[in-house]
């Protein structure tokens, strides 16, 4: 990762920062706008088989508005020392009339000079970064184009505009954990923080159990994605070699051996994919001899998100979050090591709540196939038993078949799709569907926004959510108490239950919850990659499975038409901050 | 005569008799027992068609990407039952009901259990053989999980096709025993003749294919407890107070011996009494025979013999007998939950003299097994109660 991959991420991390701390914005906001980067890549004059790369960032409208311009470009000119970049403002002060809301567009250019392979890789890693934004983001949009040479490529990252309702939520549905103080080592040299390091894990599977319910494999990969503040991904200083002495020890995370899985680290990740890159990736392999889960490649993945933010009880500066950022870009190991056993067992609960959810929704899908089963062999049975010649024809009919075995198969099949979308209409996020469905209130099915609501459900945190949210919540009070203490079990972390509250926080806690969940706004993956990524693809590449090899230059079209496979692992994790948007302010 | 006489002389059954003609014009004043509503006795090919039918609609509704669903009424809501003093308690013609889904994972299981035993019946019927709800269990009873879960689903459905169980070819296991002054022909020409000496007969699984019964008997004796009926027997009463029927359900009767006690009713049109305990216990299995079951409202017409008297234990004959207290045990708490909860029911409002006998209980708050009468002697049952209570009519 060279020059350009480390300017764009600094000065969307400075943006981002910024924008956070120092634009009025009413509480429980989204960062929301759009970014246009784009790369052009010229034969160097200066420098022999090298490009001489412009690289530009520029806002449409109001995401960075009301900054003094000259006052950032000195601040990030500051903060990228290491950059032989000639860093411009293109945009003057006044020049640009100011919309109602007395914000203004603003663009900016750097210059740097790189070898092509190096530009090729650090654009792979521009895009990965972005996707990790825009998933905690959903309210950004980025527009990522590269011309090098002529050769023009164009993708967007951000929520499309969907003009269809989907039939059924086809969300993940990550469980919060509680959050952990973090221990910062005393040979750790940095800022004196007015505050502390708040790790939050989120757990979810992917596909969704809620989707994927007829499919519910074993656990075959885990992925890891690390946030820090502000929900801003992660890049660590040691980024080619993701796999930290913290994460290379897999016991260290959690007791696998609970779940019979024996998890190794999977290095072979490659950055030419389409696919959301994690930042620690594992690989499930079989243990105590159980073949069953080496041949099955289609397993699900452990998504687990590493949130680290920044409390404290005085207002946070800017500079100050930049600072804990640089901490723990550069320390984050021995962070994590230092409070290896509140962070494991954080992690491990809530690993616990999602695998045991899989597993009652594991079991709940065997008995409905279960059922089905005698269903449909009940009425086989009494169809091939007739000797009404009249019954047995309309029954064949009626279904389209040529023969009963035709017509089981059928009858198989209408069966578990009538059931899979009953089962996936119990999900609690679930939008309502185009045609009106009778409710069905003795099975007390929740009503479900539509899908113009779905801002709302983000934006207001739909009850679901919420209670998740609430119910992986700490007290301030009590994890100051836990402090010095060891890892919280789970009976001390807040109660399971759906009804239970939160308690109150205190209010600097509170804001620094909000300010969180603030910055975990929703976000989809980029749908300008292209869109032939089927679900068996991606199951099968994975996070931290094998990539596709993907040429960066190649065009793609931004609104590529959308097939439901593909919107399925598009939306990945993009609902994750959905249900971590704060909820309505006191 | 179809007996040697070996009881009493004629003049005992005086009343007995006058009570007969009394509950015969009562009969040709009310016409005969309606036999509108419920289920019915359907042949094979209709069992069969109705299945047959059953699944179409399945089929069509799948085809139509719906969600099939049964229909079940609701059998056990006493919003859904009446009571009419001539058939007991009965199902009302518009009931409530509710859906069994195919597509709620609630029901489903449900969903495909009912399906799974219509098809056991089809198969049943199509090969003209009978199995007990005992056998359908057993057949997967990990399936099913419990007897009670095939018993309530084989009830829904012949509720649902208004047809009997037996036409299902489901048989319910008979437990029941009976004695006395009665012989008949059993569907597969076997000869039952009931007249014993200490033994009984068991009541047979098939009361619908009984024929050529045969009885002089003056009386229905319906007994509650195998003890009580086994001690009768052992004391030679069915010889004794001959011509007589004595039958035992063996505390709640099945179904085989409630139609039995019909089919002598509808046969004979014998005068039927019932000897129960004096305990809230004993006036439900009593109600049950007279009135019918809420379970069971569906085949009310068949089941019940609303002219069915209380012989005893009456509560007022513990004080008139001057039973000692020791002899008395004080009803529990939910003996008072089933006391009150019988009171509440429709059909006690036209038997003054029953609430009255049960409000002697609820005051005395005091209960008493028949066999409290042996503190007078050890044969008083057999030889001084029943025969008083027969002879001089005391009954309610």
């Amino acid at each position: 990762m060279e020059g350009t991959a480390v300017a764009v991420f600094e000065i969307l991390r400075f943006l981002i920062i910024h924008w956070k701390c120092n634009i009025d914005v009413s509480k429980g906001a989204l960062l929301e706008g759009q970014l246009e980067i784009s790369i052009e890549g010229l034969h160097s004059k200066h420098q022999a088989n090298a490009l001489h790369c412009v690289t530009t960032i520029a806002s449409a409208g109001s995401l960075f508005g009301g900054m003094v311009l000259k006052k950032f470009l000195k601040e990030i000119q500051s903060t990228l020392p290491g950059i032989s970049a000639k860093l411009t403002w293109t945009s003057e002060e006044g020049s640009y009339p100011q919309d109602m809301t007395g914000v203004t567009p603003f663009q900016m250019t750097f210059e740097v000079d790189e070898k092509p392979r190096t530009l090729m890789t650090d654009c792979l890693v521009i895009k990965h970064f972005l996707r990790k934004i825009i998933m905690v983001h959903p309210k950004v949009r980025f527009n990522f184009s590269v011309k090098v040479n002529g050769i023009f490529s164009t993708e967007i990252f951000g929520r499309p505009n969907f003009g269809t309702i989907e039939s059924h939520c086809s969300r993940i549905h990550p469980v919060l954990g509680h959050p952990v103080i973090l221990f910062i080592p005393e040979d750790v040299a940095g800022m004196d923080l007015l505050g502390e390091l708040i790790l939050t894990p989120a757990a979810a599977l992917c596909p969704s159990p809620k989707v994927s319910s007829n499919q519910l494999n074993r656990i075959s990969s885990v992925s890891i994605f690390l946030y820090g503040p502000l929900g801003l991904p992660l890049i660590l200083s040691t980024w080619e070699q993701p796999v930290t002495t913290f994460f290379k020890d897999t016991s260290s995370l959690i007791d696998w051996k609970k779940y019979h899985l024996c998890i190794v680290p999977n290095l072979d990740l490659k950055l030419d994919r389409d696919l959301v890159l994690p930042d620690v990736s594992y690989r499930a392999e079989s243990s105590e001899g159980d073949q069953s889960q080496n041949m099955d490649p289609q397993g699900q993945t452990l998504l687990l998100f590493l949130f680290v933010d920044f409390h404290s009880a005085f207002p946070v500066q800017q500079m100050e979050i930049w600072g804990v950022y640089t901490l723990l870009t550069t320390h984050l190991n021995a962070i994590l090591v230092e409070s290896h056993s509140v962070v494991q067992g954080s992690i491990q609960f809530t690993v616990d709540q999602v695998l045991e959810q899989h597993h009652q929704a594991a079991k709940a899908q065997q008995k409905l196939q279960a059922s089905l089963s005698v269903a449909v062999n009940s009425i086989m049975s009494i169809l091939t038993g007739s000797t009404r010649s009249s019954f047995r024809k309309m029954c064949l009919q009626t279904l389209q078949a040529a023969d009963t075995q035709e017509f089981e198969t059928k009858l198989h099949k209408v069966f578990r799709e009538i059931t899979q979308h009953q089962f996936l209409h119990h999900c609690s996020c679930e939008v309502k569907q185009l045609t009106l469905e009778k409710k069905d209130s003795a099975q007390g099915t929740e009503d479900v926004p539509d899908n113009s609501s779905r801002e709302l459900l983000a934006g207001t945190n739909g009850q679901a959510e919420n209670k998740r949210l609430k119910r992986g919540s700490l007290r301030m009070e009590e994890m100051r108490a836990l402090h010095s203490a060891r890892a919280p079990s789970p009976s001390e972390a807040a109660p399971h239950r759906p009804e239970a509250t939160a308690a109150p926080l205190t209010p600097s806690g509170r804001a620094a919850l909000k300010a969180h969940g603030r910055a975990l706004a929703p976000g989809r993956v980029s749908l300008g990659s292209r869109l032939e990524v089927t679900e068996r693809a991606v199951r099968r590449e994975g996070c931290g499975g094998r990539c596709r090899p993907r040429a960066a230059a190649e065009g793609s079209s931004p609104r590529a038409p959308l097939f439901p496979q593909d919107v399925l692992w598009l939306q990945e994790v993009s609902n994750l901050s959905e249900w971590l948007s704060p909820s309505p302010g006191p | 005569m179809a007996f040697a006489p070996m009881g009493p002389e004629a003049s005992f059954f005086e009343v007995l008799d006058r009570h007969r003609e009394s509950l015969l014009a009562a009969l040709r004043r009310g016409g005969q027992e309606p036999r509108s509503g419920g289920s019915r006795l359907a042949s094979s090919s209709e069992v069969l068609v109705s299945i047959e039918n059953i699944i179409q609609d399945i089929i069509t509704s799948l085809a139509r990407n719906e969600a099939p669903a049964f229909t079940i009424d609701n059998r056990s809501s006493w919003e859904n039952i009446k009571f009419e003093d001539s058939v007991g308690l009965q199902m009302v013609s518009h009931c409530t009901t509710r859906k069994i889904k195919s597509d709620s994972p609630k029901s489903v299981k449900k969903f495909a259990l009912i399906l799974k035993i219509l098809s056991m019946i089809y198969k049943l019927v199509q090969s003209n053989t009978y199995a007990t709800k005992r056998d359908i269990y057993y057949t997967d009873s990990q399936l099913f999980g419990n007897q009670t879960v095939v018993d309530n689903i084989i009830n829904d459905i012949s509720c649902m096709l208004k047809v009997s169980r037996r036409s299902l070819h489901i048989l319910s296991t008979s437990k029941g025993l009976i004695a006395g002054n009665l012989r008949y022909i059993e569907e597969d020409g076997t000869k039952v003749n009931c007249t014993c000496g200490a033994t009984a007969v068991a009541v047979p699984s098939n009361i619908q294919g009984i024929r050529n019964l045969v009885t002089d008997a003056k009386f229905v004796l319906i007994v509650e407890k195998d003890a009580t009926f086994q001690r009768l027997l052992d004391d030679n009463f069915c010889n004794k107070l001959s011509p007589c029927i004595m039958i035992t359900g063996k505390g709640v009767p099945d179904l085989n011996t409630r139609l039995l006690v019909r089919k002598l009713w509808d046969t004979f049109h014998v005068p039927v009494f019932t000897l129960v305990d004096a305990d809230p216990h004993g006036i439900e299995i009593m109600c049950i025979y007279k009135y019918g079951s809420m379970s069971m409202s569906f085949e009310a017409h068949r089941l019940t013999v609303p002219a069915i008297r209380w012989l005893g234990l009456l509560p007022s004959d513990l004080k008139r007998l001057n039973v000692p207290k020791d002899s008395l045990i004080p009803l529990t708490n939910r003996d008072q939950m089933k006391l009150d909860s019988i009171l509440r029911r429709p059909y006690v409002t036209c038997q003054p003299f029953w609430r009255k006998e049960m409000e002697i209980m609820a005051d005395s708050k005091m209960k008493a097994e028949i066999q409290a009468l042996t503190f007078l002697s050890s044969d008083y049952l057999s030889r001084v109660y029943l025969p008083n209570k027969l002879k001089f009519g005391g009954w309610i």
